[in-house]
C-alpha cells in the first residue's frame, strides 16, 4: 500500500516518539515483518518497537487521527494470520515490554509484560515450585501477549485448561488510546463486566495488551508416562473415552495417526511399528501415589482395548524418549513435502474417531497426504496437510480439502479452531460456526471499542478475504 | 535470474514457525527479524520470487549471520541454514555484488599478506623461536593460524612448549605459513579459497606432512572439511588428550579454580570435538569443570565472527555468554579458539564483568609446570 502524505506524517511522529533505533522502514525490514507462521503475507508500511504503555497509547491516538492501521505483534509465530499486516500500516512489536514484574508465591500469581517468552515464564515459575500450565508447542518462541491474544492451548489442556483459564487480569491499551486495567489479583471477583475474558482471545483486534496477571498453581510432585500402540484408531479412541469414564484425567493424552507414525519413523527411527493405526502418549501427574495409581489404570485400559504394546516409562530418561516421539511429530511431517499446513479443527472427544476417519477420507478424495496428530483428550486434532505451494493445481485441492475439514468438524458438533484462532485465515468461515447473529454481536463490540477500525483490521470479520 | 537454484528446496521448506528464534544469538540481543534465520530465508525467497533485488540491505543482513548453525538444530523441516547462508554469499559474489567493507578489507589482506588482518607477511613468524621459523620435513605440522600468529601468540607459545616438553617431533611453516582459507569461504569467495588451499596442500606434500595440528578452531574446521584427504586434521586439544593418555603429558601443578569449558562453534557443532578439551581440563589437578547452560552440540555462539564487522553486536552477544558462565559460578572460562578468546574478553570488558578467560592450552601449560 503506497504511503499517503498523511501516513508519512504520522509515521514520522511515531518514529520520533519511539526513537529511530526502535523504528524500521527499509524494504528488507518490511518484508521481514510481512508474515507469521501461515502462508498469509502482506507488507507493512513500517515497524516500531514501543517501550511503554504510554507510548503505545500515544501511537494509537495518532493512528485514530490519521486512520493508520496498527498491527500488534509478539514473535509472529501465530497460526491464523493474526499479526500479518493485511491492510498495510504499522506493525507494533511488543518485544521491548519483556519483564516479569512480580511472582507472588503466597497468593499464587505473577505479573508480567506481554513480550515475555512463554518458556521463560514457565522456567521462572518452575524454579519456585509452581506451575504455569498452558504449554503451546511454540512456547520457546511465542510471547505471553501472543498467547493471551490467541487464547493459546497446548498439551495439558484437558486437565489444566488453556490460557484463558489462567488470566486473572490485564492492562490493555484500547484502540482509542486509553489504558485500562481489568481483572484482579484475587481468586474471585464479581466487579463489573468480565473484560479480562473479552480481551483474551481477541487476537489484537480489541486492544493491545501491556500487562498480564497470571494464575499459578502448585507444581505436581510426580509424573508418569505411558506409550500405547494400537492396530486401529478406533481402539485408541475408545481407550481415551474409557480412561475419562474411569475417572482418570491425565495431564496429557496425545495421539499420532498412521501417517504421522510413519513420518516419525522415517525421520528418527525409534522402532515404532509402521503398520500401527495409532499411538497414544499419556501422562499422569500429581501426588506420587495418585499419579502412579492413575497410570496403572491407564495401562489396564490400554490393554483392555487390545493395545499391541503398552510401555510405561521407568525413569526420567525413558519419559523423555516417549515424549520425543510426540515432539518430533511436526518436524517429521514437515520433512515429507515442501509446504506444511497445520490445521486445528476440534471436535468433542467422543467424535474423535469420526473426525480422524473423516479427515482420512478427505485426504483420499483430494489425493493429498494429511497426517493427523494432537490432543486426543480434548478432541483438538491437528490435521497437517503436506503439499507444495508452488503447485497451483494441487493447492486448489488443498483449499477445498481444508474447507471440507472445517465443515466436517462443525457437523460433528465441533469448532473450526481449537487453539490457533481465526485471524485472517479463518475469518470467512466464522459465520458457519457462530451464525450471522453471532458475528453481528461480535462486530458491535469491535465497533464500540474501535470506531475507526484501526486496530488489526482485516481480521475476524473479513468478507471472503485471506487465504486459508 | 539464476539464484540459489540448488538451495530452492531448502528455502521453500521454511515453515516460518520461528523455532530458530530460541536458538539465534544475534536475534537474542537485537530482537530483529532480519537478524534471524527465518527472516534471512524469507528475504532469499523474496529474491527468488522477484520481489527483492540483490540490495545492499539484503547483503548486509546475510553478513550479520554468525554461521553458528544453532538454528538448524531447532528447525523442524531440517533446513541446513548455515549451508544456505554460505551459498547465498557465494551467489552474491558470483552475480557481481561487492562485498561489505569489512569483508573487502579481509579479502585484500589475505591477498596481499596471506592473513585477514593485512599485517606484514614477513613478520608472521616473528614470534617463533628461530628453529621453528623455517619448515623441515616432519609428519606433524603445527599450524598456528593467522589469529595466533598476529594476535594471540601466547597460545602458540604455550603449544610449542608443551609439544617440545612431550617430545613430539613437529615442524611449522613459520614465515611461510599461509591463511587456511576459511575467511574466504565465509565471504563466499570459493575460488580464492581453493587457490589458497592448493598452495597449502602443496606445502604439506613438500614436507611430507601427514597430520596438521592447530590450536585455531577455525583452521581446524577448514582442514577437517575443506582439505579432503590431503592431511589428517587435529585440534591441539585432541593431540594433548592423546599425549595425556600416553603418559607423555602430565599435569603437576594444580589449577584450583572452577572452570567452565566453552564449546566454540568451529571446534564443537561444526566439527564434533567435545570430549577431548574436557578430558584435558579434567586431567588437571584441582580444576573443577563446570558446563555452560547450553553446551556441546547446543552451545550458543560467542559472537566472535562479527567482531570485525559489527563489534558492538559481537560484544553484546559475548557478554551474554559471560553472564551465563558467571551464573554457573565459573571463575574461568576455558576456550579452544582464539576468536572466542578475544571476543569473550571484549564482551566481559564491555559489560564490566570480571571473568578470567583463557585458552585450554595456556591453562595446560600452567599445570604442566
Amino acid at each position: 500500500m503506497p504511503a499517503s502524505k498523511s501516513s508519512v506524517e504520522v509515521l514520522e511522529k511515531i518514529k520520533k516518539l519511539v526513537g529511530q533505533d526502535d523504528y524500521l522502514d527499509s524494504y528488507e525490514d518490511r518484508l521481514c515483518y510481512s508474515y507469521d507462521s501461515t502462508i498469509e503475507e502482506a507488507i507493512p508500511d513500517a515497524i516500531c518497537f514501543p517501550g511503554t504503555p504510554e507510548e503505545i497509547a500515544q501511537i494509537l491516538k495518532w493512528a485514530n487521527e490519521y486512520r493508520l492501521p496498527v498491527i500488534p505483534r509478539g514473535s509472529g509465530t501465530g497460526l491464523s494470520g493474526g499479526s500479518v499486516p493485511v491492510r498495510g500500516g504499522l506493525v507494533m512489536v511488543l518485544s521491548r515490554l519483556n519483564r516479569i514484574l512480580e511472582v507472588n508465591e503466597e497468593d499464587f500469581y505473577a505479573v508480567l509484560e506481554p513480550g515475555v517468552i512463554t518458556q521463560t515464564l514457565s522456567d521462572e515459575i518452575a524454579r519456585r515450585g509452581l506451575m504455569y500450565p498452558p504449554d503451546p508447542s511454540s512456547m520457546k518462541s511465542s510471547t505471553m501477549g501472543g498467547n493471551v491474544a490467541e487464547n493459546a492451548g497446548g498439551l495439558r489442556g484437558l486437565k489444566y485448561g488453556v490460557t484463558k483459564d489462567y488470566i486473572m487480569g490485564l492492562e490493555v491499551v484500547t484502540p482509542t488510546g486509553d489504558i485500562v486495567q481489568t481483572g484482579t489479583r484475587t481468586v474471585k471477583t464479581a466487579t463489573g463486566y468480565n473484560l479480562t475474558q473479552l480481551f483474551v482471545g481477541s487476537e489484537g483486534t480489541l486492544g493491545v495488551i501491556t500487562k498480564i496477571t497470571v494464575k499459578l498453581i502448585p507444581a505436581p510432585e510426580h509424573k508418569e508416562s505411558v506409550l500405547a500402540i494400537f492396530a486401529d484408531m478406533g481402539q485408541a479412541a475408545q481407550t481415551v473415552a474409557d480412561i475419562i469414564k474411569a475417572g482418570v484425567v491425565p495431564a496429557t493424552m496425545e495421539f499420532l495417526d498412521h501417517t504421522t507414525i510413519n513420518a516419525v519413523e522415517d525421520y528418527m527411527p525409534t522402532g515404532l511399528p509402521r503398520q500401527a493405526g495409532a499411538i497414544l502418549l499419556i501422562e499422569t501427574d500429581g501426588v506420587r501415589e495418585a499419579a502412579v495409581k492413575e497410570i496403572g489404570r491407564v495401562e489396564e485400559i490400554c490393554r483392555k482395548n487390545q493395545a499391541m504394546k503398552v510401555q510405561k516409562a521407568k525413569d526420567e530418561a525413558e519419559r523423555e524418549a516417549i515424549w520425543t516421539a510426540r515432539r518430533s511429530a511436526l518436524s517429521a511431517l514437515a520433512r515429507v513435502r515442501p509446504t506444511t499446513i497445520l490445521e486445528d479443527a476440534t471436535v468433542p472427544r467422543s467424535r474423535v474417531p469420526d473426525m480422524v476417519r473423516g479427515v482420512r477420507e478427505i485426504a483420499e478424495k483430494y489425493s493429498i497426504p494429511i497426517g493427523n496428530f494432537g490432543h486426543a483428550g480434548d478432541g483438538n486434532l491437528h490435521p497437517t496437510i503436506l503439499t507444495d505451494e508452488r503447485d497451483r493445481e494441487e493447492f486448489a485441492r488443498v483449499e477445498k480439502a481444508i474447507e471440507e475439514i472445517f465443515d466436517l468438524a462443525l457437523r460433528l458438533g465441533g469448532t473450526i479452531s481449537g487453539e490457533h484462532g481465526i485471524g485472517s485465515t479463518k475469518a470467512r468461515f466464522m459465520e458457519r460456526e457462530v451464525g450471522p447473529s453471532g458475528v453481528a454481536a461480535m462486530k458491535r463490540i469491535k465497533d464500540a471499542l474501535d470506531p475507526n477500525g484501526i486496530l488489526n483490521p482485516g481480521k475476524m470479520f473479513v468478507e471472503g478475504g485471506g487465504h486459508l | 535470474m539464476e539464484f540459489l537454484n540448488e538451495q530452492l528446496e531448502d528455502i521453500v521448506r521454511c515453515m516460518k514457525c520461528g523455532n530458530c528464534m530460541s536458538a539465534c544469538p544475534v536475534f537474542a540481543v537485537t530482537g530483529r527479524e532480519a537478524m534471524l534465520a527465518r527472516g534471512r530465508i524469507q528475504l532469499l525467497k523474496a529474491v527468488m520470487n522477484g520481489r527483492l533485488e540483490l540490495t545492499d540491505g539484503l547483503r548486509d543482513v546475510l553478513f550479520t549471520c554468525l554461521n553458528c548453525d544453532a538454528c538448524s538444530l531447532s528447525c523442524p523441516p531440517g533446513i541446513r541454514v548455515d549451508e544456505l547462508m554460505r551459498a547465498a554469499k557465494v551467489e552474491l559474489l558470483r552475480l557481481g555484488k561487492p562485498l561489505p567493507e569489512a569483508q573487502e578489507r579481509i579479502r585484500c589482506g589475505i591477498e596481499r599478506q596471506s592473513n585477514p588482518f593485512d599485517q606484514p607477511k614477513g613478520e608472521r613468524g616473528a614470534w617463533l623461536p628461530p628453529e621453528l621459523r623455517q619448515p623441515k620435513p616432519a609428519k606433524y605440522l603445527l599450524h598456528a593460524g593467522c589469529s595466533i600468529s598476529y594476535a594471540s601468540n601466547r597460545i602458540g607459545k604455550a603449544v610449542i612448549r608443551i609439544l617440545q616438553k612431550a617430545g613430539v617431533d613437529f615442524t611449522m611453516m613459520g614465515d611461510e605459513e599461509l591463511c587456511c582459507g576459511d575467511p574466504y569461504v565465509r565471504m563466499g569467495d570459493l575460488e580464492k579459497a581453493e587457490a589458497l588451499r592448493a598452495m597449502n596442500k602443496a606445502a604439506f606434500r613438500k614436507y611430507g606432512v601427514e597430520t596438521v595440528v592447530t590450536p585455531c578452531a577455525g583452521c581446524y574446521n577448514a582442514f577437517k572439511h575443506s582439505y579432503g584427504d590431503s592431511v589428517k586434521p587435529m585440534h591441539i586439544v585432541q593431540l594433548f588428550a592423546e599425549l595425556i593418555e600416553g603418559g607423555r603429558l602430565q599435569f603437576e601443578k594444580p589449577f584450583g579454580k572452577k572452570v567452565v569449558y566453552f564449546d566454540g562453534c568451529d571446534i564443537g557443532r561444526h566439527s564434533g570435538c567435545y570430549d577431548e578439551p574436557r578430558q584435558v581440563l579434567s586431567s588437571i589437578p584441582g580444576l573443577e569443570l563446570a558446563e555452560m547452560p547450553s553446551n556441546r552440540e547446543n552451545a550458543a555462539c560467542c559472537g566472535g565472527p562479527l567482531l570485525g564487522s559489527h563489534p558492538d553486536l559481537a560484544r553484546r552477544i559475548a557478554a551474554e555468554r559471560v553472564r551465563e558462565a558467571q551464573a554457573r559460578g565459573a571463575e574461568v572460562i576455558a576456550v579452544a579458539c582464539p576468536t572466542c578468546l578475544l571476543n569473550l574478553k571484549e564482551g566481559a570488558q564491555s559489560a564490566g564483568i570480571r571473568m578470567d578467560i583463557q585458552d585450554v592450552t595456556t591453562i595446560a601449560l600452567r599445570a604442566a609446570g
